[in-house]
C-alpha cells in the first residue's frame, strides 16, 4: 500500500501541487438497536477509500475514492490537481501550509476486548440486559439503548514525508427512555462514548446508566415549567462541558478565527473570562473519546492551554491556519473519513478545576438555579450568542436545592458569560464523550468540568420563579 | 403507465440491488430490500471573501435490509463490487438471523404505479464544469462586497449528480436520477463591539430554477440591520415568524406525526390524529409529485407510490406519516413516507415538500398591526419531539415597536409548548419563501412569553 500512496502523491506534485497529502481508511463496525423490550435491529458496514488533497496556485484541490486502488488513486491526485486549477483564478487570499517534520510512525491504540471477538448474540445479550433495567422503571413507556462498535485502520502521508499508521477501535453507547403519566410525556438520554473496545460496555454499571436516566425521566414528569428570565445559576459537570465545547471551543478554533468568524479573533493576550477561568483542550488525556496519538495531518497531538486564568493565549490548528496566522501547528486538524479534508476540530475540552466546593458555591449563589444535565447545545461563533440545553434545573432559595423544573435551554453571549463567572467547582468530571458536528463532518470528542457559578444567564422557560 | 423514475433506468445499477436482494433471500431472509446509491459532486468553498478550495467527489455503495420473522438486519458497504454487493446481502441476513424477531413485522410492500415527475434530473447540471461553480462563488463574493466592502464572506456553492436504485424480494425495482444545485453566503459585518451576521441561500434541481444572482447581496444587507443588538425585557408578546423561522417550527411538528415515534409513545401528538392541534388558519398541504421539487419522488424509499396529502387541515392533524411497518402495525394503509438517508441510512419516517396555505395580507401588515412584539427570522423553534415543549433562543430577529422593526435582538428566547404556539396563530401571511416544491409564508402569534436579558 505504501508504494501505491506515495505513487499518489508524486503524481499530485509532478502535475503541479506544491504540498499533496492522502488519508487512506479502511473499517467495519456492527450497530445494535434494542426498544421496547427486542433486539430487532442489527447492523453491520464496511468501509474502504482514500482521499487525496492538493495545494495549487494558492487553491486547495480534493479528490476521494472508495476503491484505493493504485490507478485510482493517481486518477485521485490529478482530479484533486485539476479542480485547484479550476478554484485558483478565484481565490483572493491564496493557501498555504507551515511546514512541519515528516512523522513516520504507527500506532495501535489500546483495547481490552477487541469487540470481533465477542460474539455478536453475547454483544445483543449485554444491551438488551441494559434496556431492561431502563424499561424496569414505572412510568417509563419507550426506552431504547443504541450501540456502535468499530474497527479500523487508517494512514496519513503527504509530500514533506510523513506516513503514519494508525489502527484501533471505538465504542460507544446510548439510552433514551421515555416517562408519560398519561397527562405529560418527558423523555431523558444518557451517551458514554470512547476510544477503545467493548470493555465500555462490560465495565457499565446498568443501573448508574439506565437506571438512573429512567429515574430521571420519572422525576421529569412531576416537575414544574422552568422558569423565564435572566437568573444566577450553577451549572453542573455536563452543562460546564457543553458551555465551553459549544460556547467557547468552537470559537478557539483558528478556521474561525483568521476568517472573521471568531469571537475571539485579535484578542491573543486579552482578557476573555474571569481570572478563575482557565480552559484547555487536551487530546492526550488516557481513555476520551476525543483523544488521539496524531491529528489527520500526521501532527503529534499536544493539551492546549487556550485561557489561562481568564487570558486567551492560543487557538487550536491545522497546517493551514498555523502558516496563515504564523503559528505553530498543535495537531488539532480532523477529517470524519476518507471523503473528507482535516479541518480544525477540538478534542477533549474542559474548564480545568477551581477550588470551590459546591455547598460553598449554593451559598454564594443564594437565589437562583442549578442546572443540571444537557445533551446539546449550538453557537454563531461570529457573534458568540450560544445556546445549551438542559436537562432539568432546581430552584436554588437561600442556597439551599428546593422545586425541581423541566427541561429548558439557556442562552447569553459567550465573552459576557465567561467574565460573569463566579466560582469555579473542584470536581472536573468529562461525561459528554460523543460526536461533534462541524461542516457536515462528525469528530468524536469529549467536554466536561467542574461545577461552575456564573451570573446573570437568560433561562428560556415559560413560568416564574 | 411507467414513471419517469423507471423510465430513465440505469440497468446496472438497479441489477446490483436484485443481485443483494437475491444474496440475501439466499441466505435464508424472508423478505429483502436493497438501496444502491451513486453519486457525483462538486463543491466549492468560500472562506475570508475569497474562494478556498474545490473537491470532487463520487460515491457510491449499497444498503441492504434482510427481515427473519420479522428482526432485521442491515448491512452496507462503499463498493458496487458484485462479489461485495453479494456478500452485503449475506451478510444482512445474518444479522437478521441474530436480531429478535419482530411479531409486528408482516410484510414488504408490494409494487405500485406514481404518475411521472418532470424535472428531477436536469442534463445542464449534470454537465457543468467545476469552473461553473467557482464563477458563482466568485460573483456572490463582488455582489456581497459591493454591498459592504468591510464585509467577510464565507459559504459555498456546489452540484450534484446521483441516481438510486431500489429492489425488493416483493419485486419493486425502481431507479431515480436526480441532480441539485446550491449556492450558500454568509456575511460577517464588524463595527468596533458590534457584529452583523446573516446568511441566504439558493437551492433547486435544475439550472432553470437556480438564481444564485442576488444572494450575496442579500445575506450582506441583512447583516448590516443585524449590526447593534440589544437584550429585551422579559414578558409576554406578539410574535411575527418569518418563513425560515416557520419552516423549522413546522417542519418539527410534521416529524412528530411520525407514526412510529407514535406507536412507541414518545411523540407529543400521541392520541391527536383526527383532532385539532392549531389554530384554524394552519393549513398545510405535502405535494411530493410537484416538478422539480426538492424533495419532490414518485415512490418513498421502499418504492410504495407517494400520494398528495393535507397534513394539516384548518389546524386538524389528518393523518400520521407511516411507512410499511407502523401501517401493518396499526392495520391502516400506507400513505408512504418512508424516507432513507442514502445507502447508509437506515430507513425511517418523513415528509415530501411541504406547502402551508396563504393568509391574505402581506407580511408587513401582519407586523404593522402589532404595538410591541418581536419578529423573529430565525430561532431553533422545534418542540422537544416528547413534551413538545418549546425553550429557544432568537438566533435572528427584531424587535418591533409601534408597528416598525426597530432594533435587533440578543439573548432574546421563546419560553413555550407546541400546542399553546400552534393555537395562538392569528394570522398567516400572503407573500412567502420558495424553494422548488415548498412554499413557507409567515405566521403572527400572540401572547408568548419570551425571555430576556434586559
Amino acid at each position: 500500500m505504501r508504494e501505491v500512496i506515495e505513487e499518489a502523491l508524486a503524481a499530485a506534485r509532478r502535475a503541479g501541487a506544491m504540498f499533496a497529502d492522502l488519508r487512506y481508511s479502511e473499517g467495519a463496525g456492527t450497530t445494535v438497536l434494542v426498544q421496547d423490550g427486542r433486539a430487532d435491529k442489527i447492523g453491520a458496514g464496511r468501509a474502504r477509500g482514500a482521499g487525496v488533497r492538493v495545494l495549487v496556485d494558492g487553491a486547495w484541490g480534493f479528490a476521494p475514492t472508495n476503491n484505493p486502488t493504485r490507478d485510482e488513486l493517481q486518477r485521485c491526485a490529478e482530479d484533486a490537481v485539476r479542480m485547484a486549477r479550476a478554484a485558483a483564478p478565484a481565490v483572493t487570499d491564496p493557501g498555504m501550509v507551515a511546514e512541519v517534520e515528516p512523522v513516520q510512525a504507527r500506532v495501535v491504540g489500546e483495547m481490552a476486548t477487541d469487540p470481533r471477538g465477542v460474539p455478536l448474540g453475547e454483544r445483543v445479550k449485554r444491551l438488551h440486559a441494559l434496556e431492561r433495567v431502563a424499561a424496569s422503571r414505572d412510568g417509563i413507556v419507550n426506552s431504547v439503548v443504541q450501540y456502535a462498535d468499530a474497527v479500523g485502520r487508517s494512514i496519513v502521508a503527504n509530500s514533506f514525508g510523513t506516513y503514519l499508521e494508525s489502527e484501533g477501535a471505538r465504542c460507544q453507547v446510548g439510552v433514551r427512555v421515555t416517562a408519560s403519566d398519561g397527562a405529560e410525556r418527558q423523555s431523558t438520554g444518557k451517551g458514554r462514548a470512547s476510544r477503545g473496545g467493548f470493555e465500555l460496555i462490560e465495565r457499565l454499571d446498568p443501573e448508574a446508566f439506565a437506571g438512573a436516566t429512567a429515574d430521571r425521566a420519572v422525576a421529569l414528569l412531576s416537575a414544574q415549567q422552568a422558569p423565564a428570565g435572566k437568573f444566577n445559576v450553577i451549572i453542573d459537570p455536563l452543562i460546564c462541558g457543553l458551555l465551553v465545547h459549544e460556547a467557547f471551543g468552537h470559537n478557539s478554533e483558528a478556521d474561525a478565527v483568521w476568517t472573521g468568524n471568531s469571537i475571539l479573533a485579535g484578542k491573543l493576550g486579552q482578557p476573555v473570562a474571569a481570572d478563575g477561568v482557565t480552559i484547555v483542550d487536551d487530546p492526550t488525556l488516557p481513555g476520551l473519546n476525543g483523544s488521539f496519538e496524531y491529528d489527520h495531518e500526521g501532527v503529534p497531538a499536544r493539551r492546549h492551554v487556550i485561557v489561562d486564568r481568564g487570558v486567551l493565549v492560543g487557538y487550536l490548528h491545522s497546517l493551514e491556519t498555523a502558516a496563515r496566522m504564523g503559528m505553530e501547528p498543535n495537531g488539532a486538524a480532523r477529517a470524519q473519513g476518507h471523503q473528507d479534508v482535516p479541518i480544525v476540530r477540538m478534542s477533549n475540552t474542559a474548564i480545568e478545576p477551581g477550588d470551590c466546593g459546591f455547598d460553598e458555591m449554593l451559598a454564594q449563589v443564594g437565589d437562583g438555579l442549578y442546572l443540571s444535565g444537557g445533551a446539546w447545545g449550538y453557537v454563531y461563533t461570529a457573534a458568540g450568542q450560544f445556546t445549551c440545553n438542559v436537562e432539568q434545573a432546581f430552584r436554588i432559595e437561600r442556597g439551599e436545592l428546593t422545586t425541581r423544573y423541566r427541561n429548558v435551554c439557556i442562552s447569553g453571549m459567550t465573552l459576557e458569560t465567561l467574565g460573569n463567572v463566579i466560582a469555579v467547582g473542584r470536581d472536573v468530571k468529562f461525561e459528554l464523550g460523543g460526536t461533534c458536528g462541524k461542516e457536515g463532518q462528525a469528530a468524536p470528542v469529549d467536554s466536561g468540568g467542574p461545577h461552575v457559578a456564573i451570573a446573570g444567564v437568560v433561562v428560556g422557560g415559560q413560568g416564574e420563579l | 403507465m411507467k414513471s419517469e423514475e423507471e423510465i430513465v433506468s440505469s440497468p446496472t445499477i438497479l441489477e446490483l440491488a436484485q443481485h443483494a436482494v437475491a444474496a440475501a433471500m439466499q441466505a435464508g431472509a424472508d423478505f429483502a430490500d436493497a438501496y444502491c446509491g451513486a453519486v457525483r459532486h462538486a463543491d466549492v468553498a468560500v472562506d475570508n471573501s475569497s474562494v478556498l478550495d474545490c473537491h470532487i467527489v463520487r460515491d457510491y455503495g449499497i444498503g441492504v435490509r434482510a427481515f427473519v420473522k420479522g428482526g432485521m438486519g442491515l448491512c452496507t458497504v462503499q463498493s458496487l463490487e458484485p462479489d461485495e454487493v453479494a456478500r452485503c446481502g449475506a451478510d444482512a441476513a445474518a444479522m437478521a438471523r441474530v436480531a429478535h424477531p419482530d411479531p409486528d413485522f408482516v410484510a414488504l410492500p408490494e409494487p405500485s404505479t406514481a404518475p411521472q415527475i418532470d424535472g428531477l434530473f436536469d442534463e445542464q447540471v449534470a454537465g457543468l464544469p467545476a469552473e461553473a461553480v467557482v464563477q458563482w462563488c466568485k460573483e456572490a463574493i463582488a455582489e456581497a462586497l459591493e454591498v459592504e466592502p468591510e464585509a467577510r464572506i464565507s459559504g459555498g456553492a456546489g452540484f450534484s449528480v446521483g441516481e438510486g436504485a431500489i429492489a425488493s424480494s416483493t419485486g419493486i425495482a425502481l431507479t431515480r436520477p436526480g441532480t441539485n444545485v446550491e449556492l450558500s453566503v454568509e456575511a460577517i459585518i464588524q463595527r468596533g463591539d458590534e457584529v452583523g451576521f446573516y446568511f441566504d441561500y439558493d437551492v433547486a434541481r435544475r439550472m432553470s430554477e437556480f438564481a444564485p444572482a442576488g444572494v450575496g447581496a442579500k445575506a450582506c444587507r441583512e447583516a448590516l440591520r443585524f449590526l447593534g443588538a440589544r437584550p429585551v425585557e422579559t414578558k409576554r408578546t406578539s410574535l411575527v415568524l418569518g418563513p425560515l423561522a416557520v419552516a423549522e417550527m413546522l417542519g418539527a411538528v410534521i416529524e412528530a406525526a411520525n407514526a412510529d415515534h407514535v406507536q412507541r409513545q414518545r411523540s407529543f401528538l400521541m392520541g391527536r390524529e383526527g383532532t385539532p392541534i392549531a389554530a384554524d388558519c394552519l393549513t398545510v398541504r405535502e405535494v411530493p409529485f410537484w416538478p422539480a421539487g426538492i424533495a419532490s419522488s414518485s415512490h418513498d424509499a421502499e418504492g410504495v407510490a407517494k400520494q398528495e396529502m393535507l397534513l394539516l387541515d384548518r389546524g386538524v392533524l389528518t393523518s400520521y406519516l407511516h411507512n410499511s411497518y407502523t401501517a401493518h402495525k396499526a392495520g391502516v394503509p400506507n400513505n408512504a413516507h418512508a424516507v432513507r438517508g442514502g445507502y447508509g441510512g437506515s430507513v425511517g419516517i418523513g415528509p415530501s415538500n411541504l406547502q402551508v396555505a396563504l393568509g391574505s395580507r402581506p407580511e408587513a401588515e401582519l407586523i404593522a398591526d402589532l404595538d410591541d412584539g418581536l419578529y423573529i427570522n430565525f430561532a431553533g423553534l422545534a418542540p422537544n419531539p416528547a413534551s413538545g415543549e418549546v425553550s429557544a433562543t432568537v438566533d435572528f430577529g427584531f424587535r418591533i415597536i409601534k408597528g416598525e422593526l426597530a432594533y435587533p435582538v440578543k439573548m432574546a428566547m421563546v419560553g413555550s409548548d407546541a400546542f399553546t404556539m400552534l393555537g395562538a396563530i392569528d394570522a398567516v401571511s400572503s407573500d412567502y419563501r420558495e424553494e422548488p416544491g415548498t412554499i413557507v409564508p409567515s405566521l403572527r402569534l400572540h401572547d408568548i412569553q419570551v425571555a430576556g436579558a434586559e
